[in-house]
């Protein structure tokens, strides 16, 4: 279930919750859970760009993966993309709902449409290298929105 | 480093059912290492089906293709199980991610546009609908699929010179005959082969492709690493845990596309069945059973031809609970997983 309330920030249109990190170039989040437990999603932009998700995959569980390794797979309008870890850890909890059906992750990227649970392995130094914060967030988030609309990856 | 500015270009020819996937696949891990952008074309020598990255193999009749002698391999890109033969040409186009926008709709459009081209300067009136299809009318043309790999995009399409669709239907794991039917039926009403000059689309496709990117076109080879690489695919691609390929959600529901916009459905809910066949969102075609019509599926039939598939609720209410448990059976469709 989503928080009942998350403190946010809406940036151009965009919503996105102030109580996670953002991976900047991958467009993950990652919300603490617990002190040894990690949820991540796909931020709007991430989501937006991928596409109407036909497919979702996820690793089993179990799988340890590295920062920047695959943690899934996407596939929209049959263009398979991969779901890469923003973080180190052992993959622990998959959220079978999306995975059954993918459009929630579309219709609720920053709370039902989370994707995997995992038990970080360097939490503290990969954690630095998020985006996180209200005076951090959406600076970059605008920055992106700037980037992409100026590369046409963004309908006006 | 200055970007490299040459596309590659490989015609790897004719090629048995294995490496005319593992080919391209090599090549595609080559340009994620440092390989140039490459553009390569292959023509099975042998007919196979093939089935898309995340599809359960228990879409294919694993019998028909047994009993046809089809050999069954799984893709690294995206779309559903296909059925392949010398009649078609494939090409592919690996690029550096950085080359391809980062909105999959926006790079489907940019990496289909150049094969557009090429089917136009063959002859082939061809265009690129709303729906990412290649059309000639409202016919499908070209085949296409596309993924990451590692650091590179693979976009793979193909010029259809003949088309068997019988085959390419009778590979398909269907429910009911009625269903086989009107996938066959909708097979054939809207994919269509266009028969030109494969070298002349080949060269054209070069010159397209080479465009788009602001590349230019040289022959090529495959590269050291490349064959490394093809001989670990050639093992992966044979290994029936990746044929199997990863455990997926098994739908409620049998649906199968033909086109985008275009598919197939077959459903019950309480005793009722229906199969149905979907183009543009309107059913074009229709069959219900249910022990309580007593002779009016006819009638159900024809009511619901034509109409929207999202208005089959409201036209199915006035025939009383089978037509409510025929609605309840549509319902269960999920147009957004084909």
């Amino acid at each position: 279930m989503s928080p009942a309330i998350t403190p946010s920030v809406d940036v151009q249109g965009y919503v996105l919750a102030l109580d996670r990190g953002y991976e900047p170039e991958t467009h993950v989040w990652v919300l603490v859970v617990a002190p040894d437990r990690v949820r991540l999603g796909m931020d709007p932009l991430g989501v937006e760009t991928a596409g109407a998700l036909a497919q979702l995959a996820l690793v089993p569980l179990g799988t340890e993966v590295r920062r920047g390794e695959p943690v899934g797979s996407i596939e929209a309008e049959k263009f398979v993309g991969p779901l890469t870890a923003p973080l180190s850890g052992t993959v622990i909890a998959h959220n079978t709902a999306a995975v059954a059906d993918p459009g929630l992750v579309h219709r609720d990227p920053l709370g039902d449409g989370w994707l995997v649970e995992v038990a970080p392995s360097d939490l503290d130094a990969e954690r630095a290298l998020l985006v996180e914060g209200a005076e951090h967030v959406p600076p970059w988030f605008e920055h992106k929105l700037a980037e992409y609309r100026l590369k046409g990856v963004l309908a006006e | 480093m200055p970007a490299p500015d040459n596309l590659r270009v490989i015609d790897f020819g004719r090629a048995d059912a294995l490496r005319s996937q593992t080919l391209w696949h090599a090549v595609a891990y080559g340009v994620s290492a440092g390989s140039p952008p490459t553009l390569s074309f292959v023509r099975p020598a042998e007919p196979y089906v093939c089935i898309g990255y995340h599809r359960r193999l228990d879409e294919v009749d694993l019998d028909a293709c047994r009993v046809r002698g089809l050999p069954v391999l799984r893709r690294m890109v995206g779309g559903g199980p296909v059925y392949l033969d010398d009649g078609q040409l494939f090409f592919q186009i690996s690029l550096p991610v950085a080359a391809v926008s980062p909105n999959r709709t926006r790079a489907l459009r940019d990496l289909l546009a150049p094969a557009v081209e090429a089917f136009r300067s063959v002859g082939v009136p061809a265009e690129l609908d709303a729906d990412l299809e290649v059309v000639v009318g409202d016919q499908k043309v070209c085949g296409h699929g596309a993924g990451q790999i590692e650091s590179a995009v693979v976009f793979v399409g193909n010029l259809i010179e003949r088309f068997d669709h019988d085959t390419a239907t009778a590979v398909l794991r269907v429910p009911r005959p009625e269903a086989r039917s009107e996938l066959e039926r909708l097979m054939r009403r809207y994919v269509a082969a266009t028969p030109a000059d494969p070298e002349a689309f080949r060269d054209a496709a070069s010159d397209a492709y080479a465009a788009a990117f602001s590349l230019r076109a040289e022959p090529g080879r495959l590269s050291a690493f490349e064959r490394e690489r093809l001989a670990e695919l050639d093992r992966r691609f044979e290994d029936p845990e990746w044929i199997a390929g990863p455990e997926r959600h098994v739908p409620n529901v049998w649906q199968a596309k033909v086109r985008a916009g275009v598919w197939v459905l077959a459903a019950e809910h309480g005793g009722a069945s229906v199969v149905a066949g979907v183009a543009r969102g309107r059913i074009e075609h229709v069959s219900v059973a249910d022990a309580e019509l007593n002779g009016d599926a006819a009638r159900v039939e024809q009511a619901l031809v034509g109409h929207r598939f999202d208005d089959a609720p409201a036209v199915l209410g006035a025939f009383g609970p089978p037509g409510e448990r025929v609605a309840a059976a549509l319902a269960r469709a999920d147009a957004s997983r084909l």
